[in-house]
């Protein structure tokens, strides 16, 4: 087996891990930096992103603002020492952002504009028109291209981390091109493989973001925490749940029922005003959207499509001319996907599965409890989001997290020893053999997609918008038994050149383990809360029992185990989320509290 | 929107370099509905038929750049061309022209990725500014001279669709140039200088006779054969220029 | 050893492949009918110089039908040329600016395609002015 001997390994080269290999090698260039990603750079799925990233800008904003309506937005699941470092960083990283190239939209004189987003009470979102991620990605990765000691392996599939001496130094990789193993050892390793929302069957998120990372470091013992918390997106294309950005609504798009009606102002969002009102309406946060959606389809006041019960995206108002430079992306999706001209006619939007708040368990430096080991990114539970990620918060999460993991692991990797080169290749040519077997063994029976197709449907089933306790069961049952029938996964194809079918076999495993994760997780919790709503009894928040995180360790075959962590609370005490009207009024009655 | 069942012949190029001496194509019978992309007809494909069949893809709507592919001889996005276009004909899938193909519809992009490296492709700025400083001024008119170049997806469709790079590999290509000419014209940069050389040499913009296809082609409206003949403008001008500047005058 | 073995597809008859190519190569083909044109100019000052009686017998050859013909089919050919000369011609400049918003690429080619029309009746009025 090929080995190669990095000070810091990263998994992944999305946002996060590309801002980890430059910050790595901007704090001491003597590092060697192994980037390994199963797809190219460019690729990853930060390139997805459309919106845009807070960062406070404008002089009647504060950090306090946007601490506030995180902490809120998060259900007050947010480690609040974490949220306080998260909002006074934002700005500063996404200035380093501009001065490396990123083509931010611009005010006429010249400095950075900015966009509303949901649940945000202040105008905060930097944007480059609706390719917001796009770009980020780009600009990263084409920095990154600045730096010698940023050694990259694309097209690198990682089969798992090396764990020796109680700590993490190495990763295993498949070269997908030649089929070949290499042992990459490593001081630290970051993980920054994004998140998993491609276990739920509708969603919007790219075909490689199957949780590999959160399975990687949940297999070796450290705990994923709150991974019951899924945020499903609001405005997504019925089918193939493509994402139609926030974006929409910040410019002022509407969302109609049947009857043209915008039926947000039935569910505690209103009232409903022309223009856009921040943290009201269409701009309140995606949980309390995807609901409301699920409310007016019992009601029978959603549009019967062919994909399923939709709404309307109304975008008719904002005229051509705007759609066309603000929402470039959203004009085309719309009309090459759908054949609707969003200038004329609304688009047909419903809610889709989009991003894990939850992930990989990690203190505010990004240091998971397994020495070595730090996360960035969607695939890690920092703290930030809590039980709901606000808009806008992700994106530059991946900068200012992706940052601290790699000045952290750096200054691990100065700390240790080099390991010991031999045990690890054992524990590396063991690891082969297992990946390896996936395909070797005997002829299985059980086929990839239907694994797939059956893990998707009871996701949604039992852990949607809306979970009850027996459908929470059902799921967590179905999980047992697929992760039994994946132990005799037929995979047909036996060569080593590009050999997707064997990676798509291993990724399905990732996919199980954190899928069950999710669901026990889910079952777990016996309160509403953010992105988890129950409807069978434990419909309201519950401070006294389940203000506290949850983690759920791995167990092997088993069903893994639950256990509750506390939630750091510094200065903001957890109060009714309220928006629209109620929100302004309770805005009012606490600033009115502070000055008696 | 037609939204029945129907059934669409997809011929698709194989290439198993273990075990085939050359590329032949296979057809698979594929049910599809109005709103299905040649990627779900693949997927269909792999999932249902063929296990073994290899191709890049992620995103599934036209901003990752993985699923370049030649679809009816044409390059395109599999993501963003729909069965319905071509139903009911049969409908042919090969891997991206111009390039190896390491299996299937899997290219080999090595070369591009060099060519990526090789062109600068960050802000290089004469003095660097302190993140206190805030961030640059750049109006809407200075961005709006270099957007279009920033938005290439590295999809490689423009190689594809270059006969010139067909020829001789060594050309720097379309989707490289845009992103050259992207960084050069961008008011924070000042790092043209270096990059020139590579726009004047043998493998620079003079390779390009002006086919046009590159632009026709490009899913995101970037223009690279744009970029590469404004090059040429900008190669001849210095290439004169040094008859007339004092020497030394330069930098 | 690796099992990669990346195959190469050969390049021959690429131009026939695709009928964007096969566009490019016809009208990169009406190039020899301008140099053609080109030719024939250059051979009648040629025999300008040889005196008058020269003179009359290549105005006798150039109005013999087969040279009619070919003049035709030089026209043709011209005026394929200029059309997809105009029509690359957006590709090849940077962007013009007017009153701050770009010069669309159809204004540039049939902006093109009408000055090469307006000269070229500029030429006809003074060639009909000068003839007897």
């Amino acid at each position: 087996m090929d080995v190669f001997k990095a000070d810091v390994a990263i998994i992944g080269a999305g946002g996060a891990g590309l801002r980890a290999a430059i910050a790595v090698t901007e704090s001491d260039p003597t590092l060697t930096v192994a980037l390994i990603s199963k797809v190219y750079p460019m690729r990853s799925h930060t390139v997805a992103a459309e919106g845009g990233a807070a960062g406070v800008v404008q002089s009647h904003d504060s950090l306090e603002h946007h601490f506030h309506d995180t902490v809120a937005g998060g259900d007050w699941l947010c480690e609040q020492d974490v949220v306080d470092y998260f909002v006074a960083h934002c700005t500063e990283e996404l200035v380093q952002m501009e001065h490396w190239g990123c083509p931010w939209s611009r005010k006429p004189d010249g400095h950075i504009n900015v966009r509303a987003f949901g649940g945000m009470k202040i105008e905060r979102t930097w944007f480059a028109a609706d390719k917001s991620g796009f770009h980020m990605l780009h600009t990263l990765f084409q920095t990154s291209l600045k730096y010698p000691s940023i050694k990259r392996f694309d097209e690198h599939f990682c089969v798992d981390l090396v764990v020796e001496d109680g700590r993490v130094q190495g990763a295993v990789t498949i070269g997908i091109a030649s089929g070949e193993f290499t042992l990459i050892e490593a001081k630290s390793v970051i993980v920054a493989t994004g998140g998993a929302a491609r276990v739920f069957r509708e969603n919007t998120n790219g075909g490689i973001v199957t949780g590999d990372g959160m399975a990687l470091a949940y297999r070796h013992g450290v705990p994923l925490r709150d991974m019951e918390f899924v945020q499903y997106h609001p405005t997504c294309m019925p089918g193939t749940g493509l994402l139609f950005t926030e974006a929409c609504r910040g410019e002022g798009g509407f969302l109609l029922n049947k009857d043209g009606y915008r039926y947000l102002q039935d569910y505690g969002l209103g009232p409903a005003l022309p223009t856009p009102v921040n943290k009201a309406m269409e701009l309140g946060p995606r949980d309390r959207l995807s609901q409301a959606f699920w409310y007016e389809q019992q009601k029978g006041r959603t549009i019967e499509g062919p994909q399923g019960s939709v709404v309307h995206l109304d975008l008719r108002h904002l005229g051509e001319k705007k759609l066309r430079e603000r929402l470039p992306l959203i004009y085309e999706l719309a009309e090459e996907f759908l054949g609707v001209d969003p200038a004329l006619t609304p688009i047909p939007v419903r809610p889709a599965a989009h991003y894990t708040m939850g992930g990989i368990l990690v203190d505010g430096k990004c240091a998971a409890p397994l020495p070595g080991l730090y996360a960035a990114g969607e695939c890690s539970s920092v703290g930030i989001h809590g039980a709901n990620r606000l808009g806008s918060n992700s994106l530059v999460e991946l900068c200012v997290f992706g940052k601290v993991a790699g000045e952290e692991a750096a200054k691990f990797s100065r700390t240790v020893a080099p390991g010991n080169s031999s045990t690890l290749q054992q524990q590396a040519e063991l690891a082969q053999q297992r990946a390896t077997n996936v395909v070797r063994k005997g002829k299985g029976t059980e086929r990839i997609s239907s694994l797939r197709r059956e893990m998707a449907e009871s996701m949604e089933r039992g852990c949607g918008i809306y979970r009850m306790g027996d459908e929470m069961q059902r799921t967590c049952d179905k999980l047992t038994e697929l992760r039994q029938r994946f132990m005799n996964v037929n995979v047909e194809d036996k060569s080593r050149v590009f050999n997707t079918e064997w990676l798509l076999a291993i990724e399905l495993g990732y996919q199980l383990d954190v899928a069950q994760a999710m669901a026990v997780s889910a079952l777990h919790r016996r309160e509403s809360r953010g992105a988890h709503q129950r409807l069978d009894g434990y419909t309201e928040r519950d401070d006294v029992n389940f203000l506290k995180h949850s983690l759920v360790t791995y167990a092997g075959e088993n069903t893994p185990n639950i256990s509750y962590g506390a939630v750091k609370i510094t200065h903001s005490q957890p109060a009714v989320r309220a928006y629209g009207a109620a929100g302004e009024k309770a805005d009012a009655a606490e600033a009115a509290g502070k000055i008696a | 929107m037609n939204t029945s069942e129907r059934m669409i012949t997809m011929e698709v190029l194989r290439y198993r370099p273990e075990q085939d001496e050359t590329p032949f194509f296979q057809q698979f019978l594929v049910p599809f509905t109005d709103d299905m992309s040649v990627l779900q007809g693949l997927q269909y494909i792999k999932d249902e038929l063929e296990g073994s069949l290899s191709f890049r893809w992620s995103c599934r709507m036209a901003i990752c750049g993985s699923c370049g592919m030649m679809i009816n001889g044409v390059p395109k996005l599999a993501c963003h061309t729909f069965l319905r276009d071509t139903y009911p004909n049969t409908l042919r899938v090969e891997a991206l022209a111009h390039f190896p193909i390491e299996r299937d519809l899997v290219i080999v992009m090595d070369d591009f990725m060099a060519k990526l490296e090789s062109i600068r492709p960050y802000i290089i700025a004469d003095t660097p500014r302190a993140l206190s400083e805030g961030e640059y001024l750049q109006t809407p008119a200075q961005l709006d001279l270099y957007e279009q170049f920033s938005s290439c997806i590295n999809c490689l469709l423009c190689y594809a669709a270059c006969p010139q790079y067909g020829l001789n590999s060594k050309f720097i290509g379309p989707g490289a140039m845009a992103l050259v000419h992207r960084y050069n014209l961008d008011s924070r940069d000042s790092g043209s200088a270096q990059r020139m050389p590579l726009v004047h040499a043998e493998e620079g913009v003079f390779n390009c006779t002006a086919v046009g296809y590159c632009s026709q082609v490009c899913p995101k409206k970037v223009d690279p054969a744009n970029a590469v003949n404004i090059n040429k403008t900008e190669s001849a001008k210095d290439y004169f220029l040094r008859f007339v500047t004092p020497k030394g005058a330069g930098k | 050893m690796s099992a990669r073995r990346p195959y190469v597809r050969p390049m021959t008859g690429w131009w026939r492949k695709n009928p964007f190519f096969i566009e490019y190569m016809v009208h990169e083909g009406t190039a020899f009918f301008v140099a053609a044109y080109a030719l024939i100019l250059l051979a009648s000052v040629v025999v300008l110089g040889q005196g008058e009686a020269a003179w009359n017998r290549w105005l006798e050859f150039l109005m013999s039908p087969l040279c009619i013909i070919a003049h035709v089919v030089i026209l043709l050919a011209f005026l394929y040329h200029s059309w997809t000369w105009f029509n690359i011609m957006p590709r090849t400049l940077p962007p013009i600016l007017i009153n701050g918003t770009r010069v669309k690429a159809a204004t540039i080619t049939y902006g093109g395609l009408a000055a090469a029309v307006i000269a070229s009746l500029i030429v006809f009025a003074i060639v009909a002015r000068l003839a007897p």
